[in-house]
């Protein structure tokens, strides 16, 4: 009686808190009429499908694809860049360890907004910012890598350097070991930090606003804030985009949701 | 030759390539831009000289410049409120709702995981969703706290100078909650039962249970996870931007935009750095107690 009670009572507060989400939604699938009715209707009294309208006048197909090829490039570098820097990291416990820690940490808060300035103008004296969706790539890369290592340590620390010791005796090479022992055995939890770098890269923002100047290389977050300018109106518009944006991300997110909440809290605080 | 090919396939130069390869990339793209802005925070910088490195020196005149601005102090204040009121409040939600999703009860784990949806959203994407709740005349926010019998009339939460700031912690918040709840859940997990059994045959009630065994047992993951928040939402960027832009007249801006906007809006590139070199001391600091804190839990 009293778990179902708290059962109840947790399902309330999770539905409060998704309410955006919901809302969202609802607000996507409303008409006119009835977006704008007051008080607002809870559930939308004719439903409205624009979904392909708002798709193809906003140009979410470029904007997506560009999104995606981001956000793939991102992690694709990062998988390559930090897997073995994180095995590394994992296996030995020393000073020079705990430097090399402490100056990835120290790299992972530094703000986009400020760090966007000085990259530009890098960027652009390298003549980067003619290739300005590698531009973004190469910045993006730099924000997410040291999450990428703290997490990915976080969950080879579990594999006993034993193993890839047994293996050397054996007659493995280092990098046989590495590639033959090591990776299989910490495919999962690369995947689901891969699938996190991913997840962050398809939502950038502020590089892409700032270092993109031709329309047809922008990201769907610079799609969207077309709708965010000081007088909105299209709510309808910007809901449904939002929604086409975000349900792949939460699709991703439902089917993983185990292995996130278990990667996350691995890694986080050690 | 040979050697050395047999020393890198066998022996540590391999282990040590691959750490220096991940080190030097973060070092060319963090951590020079950052030296970067420091040296640009410090030179006479407009559009003739923004294509060399050799600019005139300047010393601090960039810096007085920014302080004698009179948004300065604004934009100063507004980031304290925005960082003190968004942590704390995310703190203390995270933490009640840890508390209770902790309770033994069918599906507790899966509710708490749903909480992430809102952590693996755009930020930008929540902001234009907060908007859109937050609007002065449709909006259902406004709606809601008037059925209540909150609110007479309508809060015009994004126009308002009094209030937008708190629209954008409103939303910060909401962002914030699932990670600190998260964080939290871990560090409730990790204290043993029989700690609270032991208080409980002494005859401790529910709250002195909470204020003398949880909190302190839980006193390096406070200190984590508050540290962890300072840094995200100093970082928080892209809320300001689908929400306020900063407005009405810099009545909602923070450091973080503000230097964005001193840079890529007015071209004021030497104070937009002055800007990012503050906001960047002040989140290295942040990051040292975060680090000095998860010491102490290791140890623990």
């Amino acid at each position: 009686m009293k778990r179902s009670l708290l059962l109840g009572i947790g399902l309330v507060i999770t539905g409060l808190y998704l309410f955006p989400l919901y809302w969202m939604y609802v607000s996507a699938l409303k008409s006119s009429q009835d977006l704008f009715a007051y008080p607002p209707h809870f559930l939308p009294h004719h439903i409205v499908w624009t979904v392909g309208q708002v798709f193809v006048q906003h140009e979410m197909a470029t904007y997506l694809t560009n999104s995606f090829l981001i956000a793939g490039g991102v992690t694709v570098i990062c998988v390559v860049l930090g897997t073995g820097c994180a095995r590394v990291l994992a296996r030995y416990r020393n000073r020079w360890v705990d430097v090399a820690l402490f100056a990835v940490l120290m790299t992972q808060v530094l703000p986009s907004s400020l760090m966007v300035m000085p990259l530009f103008v890098g960027f652009s004296e390298a003549g980067l910012l003619r290739t300005p969706r590698l531009a973004v790539i190469l910045a993006q890369v730099a924000k997410v890598l040291p999450f990428y290592i703290v997490l990915t340590r976080a969950s080879l620390s579990q594999i006993p350097a034993e193993l890839e010791l047994a293996a050397m005796v054996d007659g493995a090479s280092r990098i046989g070991a590495f590639f033959r022992i090591i990776l299989p055995l910490a495919r999962n939890g690369i995947l689901v930090t891969g699938i996190l770098v991913f997840l962050q890269s398809f939502g950038e923002y502020v590089y892409a606003r700032s270092m993109i100047s031709q329309d047809d290389l922008q990201t769907a977050t610079v799609g969207l804030s077309a709708f965010l300018g000081p007088n909105t109106s299209d709510w309808n518009g910007m809901m449904t985009y939002s929604a086409i944006y975000v349900t792949p991300i939460l699709i991703v997110f439902v089917l993983l949701q185990r292995r996130i909440v278990s990667g996350l809290t691995a890694g986080a605080l050690k | 030759m040979t050697r050395m090919i047999a020393r890198f396939r066998d022996g540590s130069s391999f282990d040590l390539t691959l750490v220096a390869l991940a080190l030097a990339y973060l070092f060319v793209f963090a951590a020079l831009p950052m030296l970067y802005t420091v040296v640009m925070s410090v030179q006479k910088i407009d559009m003739f000289t923004l294509g060399t490195l050799a600019r005139p020196f300047v010393g601090l005149r960039n810096y007085a410049h920014v302080l004698a601005m009179p948004v300065a102090w604004r934009v100063a204040t507004n980031t304290a409120i925005f960082v003190v009121l968004s942590v704390v409040l995310q703190l203390v939600i995270g933490l009640v709702l840890a508390i209770y999703f902790r309770q033994d009860f069918p599906g507790a784990s899966t509710l708490r995981g749903l909480f992430l949806a809102g952590w693996v959203m755009p930020a930008l994407v929540v902001g234009a969703i907060w908007r859109w709740l937050l609007a002065g005349d449709f909006g259902v926010v406004n709606f809601l706290l008037g059925s209540l019998g909150l609110i007479k009339g309508h809060i015009f939460w994004i126009s308002d100078p009094h209030v937008a700031l708190y629209s954008l912690i409103i939303a910060n918040v909401w962002l914030g909650i699932p990670f600190n709840m998260l964080l939290l859940s871990v560090g409730l997990a990790a204290i043993p039962a029989d700690v609270y059994e032991a208080a409980s045959l002494d005859g401790a009630s529910a709250i002195q249970r909470f204020l003398f065994v949880t909190l302190p047992m839980m006193r390096a993951t406070l200190g984590a996870v508050l540290s962890l928040s300072i840094i995200f939402t100093m970082q928080q960027y892209d809320l300001v931007a689908a929400l306020t832009q900063g407005g009405p007249s810099n009545a909602s801006n923070v450091a973080q935009y503000w230097s964005w906007q001193l840079s890529f809006e007015t071209y004021d590139i030497a104070g937009g750095s002055v800007v990012a070199v503050v906001m960047i001391l002040v989140v290295i600091l942040v990051a040292i107690l975060y680090v000095r804190s998860t010491r102490l839990e290791q140890q623990a």
